[in-house]
């Protein structure tokens, strides 16, 4: 690169003694043919090397794109849940996207207006004073101002630029909320009040966008002003030296080729200031995702354990997502290996943030969690999560074959995997599917009822044998017939296993050790089927209620 | 994982040039007055800059190094003798460009803004009426890319690429003119390199293109493997498999960076070979025109003139060629949008027939026959009938077809065969918006929108009065709402944080209350909820159902055992109907699963 900005400054002066020569009147062919040849060979020389930095810049810029994008997904993947109840979806795809854009921009394109601006710049202005000082220093008199503007239009185009990006966040959330209810949508015939809070949100990023453009149009012309000025000033002050002859013509127009050749970095400032307030914003962004540490993670020196047996221990623990609305208070709860403890209650009772807090996606606020005497925080995240079998209460399937989102990568017999299907009541539907265990679901495979979707997040669950596993409301989509069946089918699975199972089906409570009934964050009562019918009212009723509809069947 | 995850990937989408532009005129034709003055802006600010080497001549020649005995210069008719007025001239110049020059700018921003904006309010508003058959098939992530990513980028194209384009183009002829009429001879020899110059941009760009759509669909995949990462985080961090995933991305980010190292590297051949083609020139010029000066057939200042302008001549084409690349990227996104474009929205059924309905007050299928795809029958022969004020229930397996039947009732997909009517008019001889106004869904999983609670049961533009709302709500047995939270007034978040999956649905269920509709769909609604919550709804639903027709899907036949009529399918056919004791003493299916669900 330094080779073609010194190139780029050579054939100026080649102009320059061939307009000299012309002006003496003195004229040798083969002077002007050597000078010739050398113009094209140095512009062979320039392509040549600018192909490789280029080439070379861009690439390196697109690997810094490459690296920054991996790194951010390997991190999103390890923070916590409560950094993603914080954070918007959308918000931390335009991390990936747009800001990485902007980086590698001013990485690129950027570097190359840097040092393109410093060599380029800086040899030319060298060569300039080395020519004519004075005039230089004359023509130099505009650029401070230069300057100034340029930095002052930068910081404000630092601000609009991060408003605009915060209006483009929501609205690319509002649209992908829409695409996401559009049945709901349609039905209701929402369409009208949809488009018009898109249009809203469309005018807003609109509106923050003409005031970035507003400042984006005033640097380019404003820099050119500034470049024309140095023009005028050489040329008539270039002029009244020639013309007193204190400078040959041939200086004047080399002179003014080099100022051709400054006007480049000038423009460049321009831009690079456009880039790098840009790139910088979004760097800092990128910057502060990377830098949140998941609250959750596992201690420096983690308890050594070979093996969990199962028990777990609540000692008054409490949770909550945010500071105020507390989810769970003083909650108390024993587990024995090999137990099976069923969770019910009203909505809203806290049943999926309790088992939540045992594979640690969240921490407690106050209290202590045990697992086999070990205190949860003390264990190694990964080991405590190899141990539990997790199902979380929305059944969400990627976008992958059957047989991917079941096994999840893990490998496991073909006969076990017969075993899984068969106990989560998968054949027949696997029988009617295209290609079996490989058809692809999710969001661009084929489409799944609820009840489908629940048994393969299920099989999921149920791929390996663990100390501990829990479920979260697991046939709350499936038929009673089917229900029933899959329930005996996990307790057969897992006879070994502490198990805890949520559920508004009795029936399905009604063969657990124990159940527990939580109540506006408090355990409300527990025992087993029997005590609690006579005990609780809710889980009384509920039973009434469930046993009252199979009276009337019969 | 690799071969699975390419065959899924989603299709590059090909255009003709000729067809884009025909189908982008519409969006830009009530604009096209703005672009034009732009344009025009463009053309006089560009005047301004050719100006600028031909005052710079004649300061030459005029005053610098006269050519005849006297100073002074001919301009545009004017003689200026004096070389201090030629400076203020100069210098009004320069501040006049200066200002036409930024209004140049703001009013290209604005224009190309202004057409983004309409054109994003099209897209969308063309995209909320094409039937739910799409979005099953496209996955929303995607789609949203169109909306947000796409069309950004298509601003490019009318903000930078397609004035830059005109002025560049008109800068190069202007160029051209004036070295034509310095000397003919130099200049025909710079028009021999422009053939050349064309064949290979047209080359390029092709070769470009080419590459700019791979990048743009391994973008947006690397967009839904984030958005998927997210949505599953818990199953990714509970099952262990974060290295699977990150194995996975990063070969899908390594494609996305070899695919655009593929274009630099296109692109670093195209401009140094431009630039080169520029060097060329200044040494043949330099070369034949140094022979024409020594032979006195031109002026040492014409010849600097010349060269300068040649300059300006390759300056442009270099820009040119810069934005040719951006012009293919927001081509490669145009090409997107405008596929969207090319999806027929729903179709507005029979409009000349049309009949309007102003109450739903029965409803009934007959020999209806469906199937999304077309070696698939979902439905077989479905025959019913909903007199007024009743309820009908369906049962069966999961895939049996209930949902399939809700599909064709509120018009999200249109039957194979047979016909639905309501009120006995035929479902295609009416505005399907008219049976939607009156209709409610309850859907098995929750959607909410982000607002306040009180937004997603009415939104804004359907202003209820507060004491029906309340009174709706208490009819839903939803009044736990008042006390929770900030009660109507609480703020939904993604995912309809921070209500649980239970309350979520009552929030559902209390819309379709307020909606009071005439027919009210019930699928699988109480899935979330405990018995008691449920045994709540119910009392509800029995309340509203009062007067009106309802449909209820359910998996557990104690939901349906009160409906007036029960439909007992599987695989797509109506097995058993009739009544819960009807059934019960028919002693089939309905006898065995009610048997069954008994533990």
């Amino acid at each position: 690169m330094v080779i073609v900005d010194a190139t780029q400054l050579i054939v100026p002066q080649i102009i320059k003694q061939a307009v000299d020569t012309l002006d003496k009147g003195s004229f040798d062919s083969d002077i002007l043919f050597f000078q010739c040849g050398y113009i094209l060979f140095l512009g062979l020389v320039m392509a040549v090397l600018r192909y490789g930095w280029r080439n070379l810049l861009m690439g390196s810029a697109r690997d810094l794109e490459n690296g920054i994008r991996d790194e951010i997904f390997n991190h999103i993947l390890t923070l916590d849940m409560a950094y993603y109840n914080r954070t918007k979806t959308g918000d931390i795809m335009a991390h990936a996207t747009s800001d990485i854009n902007h980086v590698r921009m001013a990485f690129g394109f950027g570097l190359i207006a840097i040092v393109d601006t410093l060599l380029l710049g800086g040899a030319t202005l060298g060569i300039m004073i080395w020519t004519h000082p004075s005039l230089t220093a004359l023509a130099m008199i505009p650029m401070p101002f230069l300057v100034m503007t340029t930095r002052n239009l930068g910081k404000k185009m630092h601000t609009l630029h991060k408003t605009a990006q915060e209006s483009f966040s929501k609205l690319t959330e509002l649209v992908r909320e829409s695409f996401f209810g559009i049945r709901i949508i349609k039905v209701y015939n929402f369409e009208s009040i949809i488009m018009n809070k898109i249009e809203k949100a469309s005018k807003d990023y609109f509106n923050k966008n003409l005031k970035r453009a507003f400042v984006n149009a005033l640097l380019k012309p404003l820099l050119i002003l500034f470049f024309n000025l140095s023009t005028l000033i050489i040329l008539f002050y270039g002029g009244f030296l020639v013309m007193q002859e204190a400078l040959t013509p041939g200086e004047l127009v080399a002179f003014l080729q080099y100022l051709g050749i400054l006007a480049w970095p000038v423009i460049a400032i321009g831009w690079m200031t456009n880039l790098f307030q840009r790139g910088l914003a979004s760097l800092n962004r990128i910057n502060t995702l990377l830098d949140s540490r998941p609250e959750v993670a596992s201690p420096a020196h983690p308890a050594v354990l070979s093996d969990l047996s199962g028990r777990i221990t609540f000692k008054d623990v409490s949770f909550a997502y945010g500071k105020d609305n507390p989810v769970l208070s003083d909650i108390m709860l024993a587990v024995e290996p090999g137990m099976s403890i069923g969770i019910t209650g009203p909505p809203g009772s806290g049943k999926t943030s309790l088992v939540q807090l045992i594979p640690r996606l969240y921490n407690t606020i106050s209290g202590k969690i045990f697992l086999d005497g070990h205190e949860l925080e003390s264990l190694d995240l990964n080991f405590l999560r190899q141990h539990i079998a997790f199902m979380p209460q929305e059944s969400f399937l990627f976008s992958s074959t059957i047989r991917d989102n079941i096994l999840m990568g893990r490998s496991v017999n073909e006969e076990r995997l017969d075993r899984i299907i068969d106990a989560c009541c998968l054949k027949e539907t696997l029988e009617k599917m295209p290609e079996g265990l490989d058809t692809v679901v999710g969001e661009r495979g084929v489409t799944l009822s609820g009840g489908q979707k629940q048994r393969i997040a299920l099989a999921r669950t149920l791929v390996n044998e663990k100390p501990i596993v829990i479920l979260d409301d697991p046939v709350s989509q499936v038929d009673t017939h089917t229900a029933a069946k899959l329930i005996a089918a996990i307790h057969q699975m897992n006879a070994g296993s502490s198990f805890i199972i949520i559920s508004h089906r009795i029936s399905a409570l009604a063969s657990c050790d124990r159940i527990y009934i939580l109540k506006n964050g408090r355990v409300d009562h527990f025992g087993s089927h029997q005590e609690l019918i006579e005990t609780s009212r809710f889980y009384g009723e509920s039973f009434k209620v469930q046993q009252f509809e199979e009276e009337k069947n019969a | 994982m690799p071969e699975t995850s390419i065959s899924m990937e989603e299709k590059e989408i090909k255009l003709a040039d000729l067809y884009l532009a025909k189908t982008l005129w519409p969006f830009i034709r009530p604009y096209a007055f703005l672009l034009g003055l732009t344009t025009l802006l463009v053309f006089i600010v560009t005047f301004f800059e050719l100006l600028m080497p031909i005052l710079t001549q004649k300061a030459f020649d005029g005053f610098i190094l006269p050519v005849g005995p006297e100073k002074g210069a001919h301009l545009f008719g004017f003689e200026i003798i004096s070389f201090s007025s030629f400076c203020i001239l100069f210098s009004a110049v320069v501040l006049v460009s200066f200002v036409i020059d930024f209004f140049q700018s703001l009013l290209m921003e604005y224009t190309g803004q202004t057409i983004i904006l309409n054109l994003r309010c099209r897209l969308f508003s063309h995209m909320a009426f094409l039937p739910v058959a799409f979005y099953d098939k496209n996955s929303s992530g995607r789609l949203v890319s169109r909306v947000a990513g796409d069309i950004e980028n298509m601003n490019e194209m009318f903000t930078n690429v397609l004035i830059f384009i005109f002025r560049d183009l008109f800068l190069m002829i202007g160029v051209l003119v004036i070295l034509f009429s310095i000397n003919i001879k130099l200049a025909l020899y710079l028009t021999a390199m422009v053939p050349v110059i064309a064949i290979s941009i047209t080359v390029f760009s092709k070769i470009l293109r080419k590459a700019f759509r791979t990048i743009r669909q391994k973008l947006s995949e690397i967009n839904h493997s984030f958005s998927e990462a997210v949505t599953g985080i818990k199953i990714i961090q509970t099952t262990s498999s974060r290295d699977r995933f990150m194995e996975k991305f990063k070969f899908l980010n390594f494609e996305y960076f070899s695919a655009s190292l593929f274009q630099i590297r296109i692109f670093s051949i195209f401009m140094p070979f431009i630039g080169f083609m520029g060097v060329l020139s200044v040494a043949i010029i330099l070369w034949t025109g140094s022979f024409n000066v020594m032979d006195k057939s031109l002026t040492l200042g014409e010849l600097v003139a010349f060269l300068s302008y040649m300059k300006l001549f390759f300056r442009p084409l270099r820009d040119l060629s810069e934005t040719f690349n951006l012009l293919q990227n927001a081509l490669a996104s145009a090409e997107r949008i405008i596929n969207v474009f090319k999806q027929d929205k729903a179709k507005q059924r029979a409009l000349v027939l049309r009949e309007r309905i102003d109450k739903i007050s029965h409803l009934s299928l007959d020999k209806v026959n469906f199937s999304y795809s077309e070696d698939k029958p979902v439905l077989k022969n479905i025959s019913f009938h909903l007199p007024p004020n009743r309820s009908i229930g369906l049962v069966g397996r999961t895939g049996s077809g209930k949902s399939s039947i809700i599909n064709l009732i509120t018009g999200f997909y249109e039957p194979g065969s047979g016909t639905i009517a309501f009120n006995d008019i035929d479902q295609k001889s009416i505005n399907i918006e008219d049976i939607r106004k009156r209709t409610a869904l309850v859907m098995q999983d929750p959607v909410l929108f982000s607002g306040t609670i009180r937004e997603n049961i009415t939104p804004s533009g359907l202003d209820m009065d507060p004491a029906r709302l309340e009174k709706a709500l208490y009819d839903a047995n939803c009044d736990f709402l008042f006390e929770k939270f900030s009660g109507l007034d609480t703020k939904i978040e993604e995912e309809g944080r921070p209500l649980s999956s239970g309350e979520k649905q009552l929030v559902c269920i209390a819309r379709a209350f307020a909606f009071d509709p005439d027919l009210i769909i019930f699928d699988e609604a109480t899935s979330y909820m405990d018995s008691n919550s449920e045994q709540k709804v119910h009392d509800a639903m029995k309340k509203l159902m009062k007067g009106r027709l309802s449909i209820i899907i359910a998996h557990r036949l104690s939901t349906v055992r009160d409906c007036d009529s029960i439909l007992l399918l599987r695989d797509g056919s109506i097995r058993e109907q009739g009544s819960h004791h009807e059934l019960v003493e028919l002693k089939g299916e309905y006898y065995h699963l009610l048997e069954k669900e008994k533990i």
